[in-house]
């Protein structure tokens, strides 16, 4: 029954930057499990939908609603504990280890006090074997700030996806990594997704990536013109 | 931004009007003195320093030492959730301001004033040093922290309560992380600090070798009172050596 129901609903959803709407009203049902890519030139507005998904962001107008695992209705505030984030800008902590930093992602989900003085060490071993499965474990215990973009990089994702989101919204997650790596990156989002039918929304800037790994494409054009289409590429 | 006229510049220039206003009292006593003289008839009192007080002040200057690390201790561990209310990063806006008011209002009065008030309150005793030096060094350390605090990048702790991290937990893991080196720093900076604070106050009653200063000076015993001097000179090189090899293993790795 819940598998009917989609998983992301967006009725009559209007963004506006300095008043200006930056596309045109957004209305979309997204299926659980899916793996959704967003496309479009910088400046039409990926980024800015992402941070409405996430709860970030006012829309000027337009209902977003997640429907949970257990069947609840809920806004992005409201879901925001079963989101998993990836920042264009990473926004990892500079000084902290990148294990430290891939724990963060289950601070949502651990009271202040179980974390106070650090996280338990079954999450501490589910961190290392996340970054163990993105090639970085050997970097665990460096601080981010010593470590390569697009080691800083998998380190976000690993962030993103190891309280096991019920959705990802990842904004250009393998930007700064080569296509074999990106490729890497993306089989492990999609395999770690598929897994527990968590729904990805990602953008990405390289079509080919977008045709090899999504279910659908969200396509923004210019002048706030989008459609959406099953499937990559064709 | 901190406001342009705040209590420290405000008392900055009135002082520097004071000053100014103060030029006069330089006169000559209209005496004939011999200046070189007088100085050089008060210094040779000085010398040689009477060192046989020794054992006397030696437990003063280790009290010294006690005053200024339990007050500095005790202003970094209230400096820090102070600093957090008086950062615009962590706390909401009326808290801000009240909050940097008040860390104004405890640095505007100078150490030796605080030193008076805690004496009267809670006698003459250490106790009342250790009082005077904390609350003295929380106006300073609490600005520190709080500065400290707001130089970590906004997003990152933002990103972590987008996933659900609560307050603390976003501070925890957001902002602390790059704030700690800085208080480790700012906090062995009013230390040594405090060590020299801890050696005065003592003229006034709050403990430690300056009550020895106090004690010389009353009975024009400057051999003595010299003697404390060097004493006081030798802990604080010591001290300041000790500090800046600290410091620099504690800096952050660049």
């Amino acid at each position: 029954m819940i598998a009917d129901k989609p998983h992301l609903q967006i009725n009559n959803l209007i963004v506006e930057r300095e008043g200006r709407p930056l596309f045109e009203k957004l209305d979309l049902s997204i299926g659980r499990g899916a793996f959704i890519c967003i496309e479009g030139r910088s400046g039409v507005g990926k980024s800015s939908l992402l941070s409405c998904l996430a709860g970030m962001l006012e829309p000027a107008s337009g209902e977003i609603t997640y429907c949970g695992q257990d069947d609840s209705q809920q806004s992005p505030k409201g879901f925001c504990k079963k989101l998993g984030l990836v920042f264009q800008h990473l926004r990892l902590t500079p000084n902290a280890t990148a294990e430290t930093n891939v724990l963060c992602g289950l601070l949502g989900q651990r009271s202040t006090w179980r974390t106070l003085l650090g996280f338990p060490r079954a999450d501490r071993q589910r961190a290392i074997a996340l970054l163990e499965k993105l090639g970085i474990a050997h970097l665990a215990q460096k601080p981010v700030a010593h470590i390569s973009g697009g080691e800083r990089q998998r380190v976000a994702v690993a962030r993103a996806l190891i309280g096991e989101p019920e959705c990802v919204l990842a904004d250009e997650p393998v930007s700064s990594l080569d296509p074999q790596l990106a490729r890497q990156v993306l089989s492990l989002l999609k395999q770690e997704c598929a897994r527990s039918g968590c729904t990805v929304l990602c953008t990405l800037h390289d079509s080919a990536l977008s045709e090899e790994f999504s279910d659908a494409t969200l396509r923004f054009h210019g002048e706030g013109g989008w459609d959406y289409s099953a499937g990559g590429r064709s | 931004m901190r406001p342009r006229l705040d209590a420290p510049r405000v008392a900055f220039l009135l002082f520097l009007l004071a000053a100014l206003f103060s030029l006069p009292v330089l006169r000559p006593s209209g005496r004939e003195l011999d200046y070189a003289a007088n100085l050089a008839r008060f210094l040779s009192r000085f010398w040689p320093p009477d060192f046989s007080i020794l054992p006397q002040i030696l437990p003063s200057l280790w009290e010294t030492f006690q005053i200024a690390v339990l007050s500095t201790i005790i202003a970094s561990l209230v400096g820090i959730p102070l600093a957090a209310a008086a950062s615009k990063t962590t706390a909401p806006k009326a808290l801000v301001t009240s909050t940097r008011l008040l860390l104004n209002v405890i640095r505007a009065i100078p150490g030796l004033v605080w030193a008076l008030i805690t004496v009267a309150v809670l006698g003459a005793n250490a106790g009342a040093g250790v009082a005077a030096l904390a609350i003295y060094s929380l106006g300073y350390l609490g600005k520190f922290f709080s500065d400290a605090f707001e130089s970590a990048d906004p997003a990152v702790s933002a990103a972590l309560r987008a996933s659900g991290a609560r307050r603390v937990q976003a501070f925890q893991y957001g902002i602390w992380p790059h704030a700690r080196p800085l208080i480790w720093s700012h906090t062995l900076w009013m230390l040594e600090y405090n060590i020299r604070s801890a050696a005065i106050i003592g003229y006034v009653g709050a403990g430690g070798i300056g009550t020895w200063l106090h004690t010389y000076q009353e009975f024009y015993q400057w051999d003595k009172f010299a003697a404390v001097l060097a004493c006081i000179l030798v802990a604080v090189i010591l001290l300041d050596l000790a500090g800046s090899k600290l410091r620099s293993a504690l800096a952050p790795e660049a």
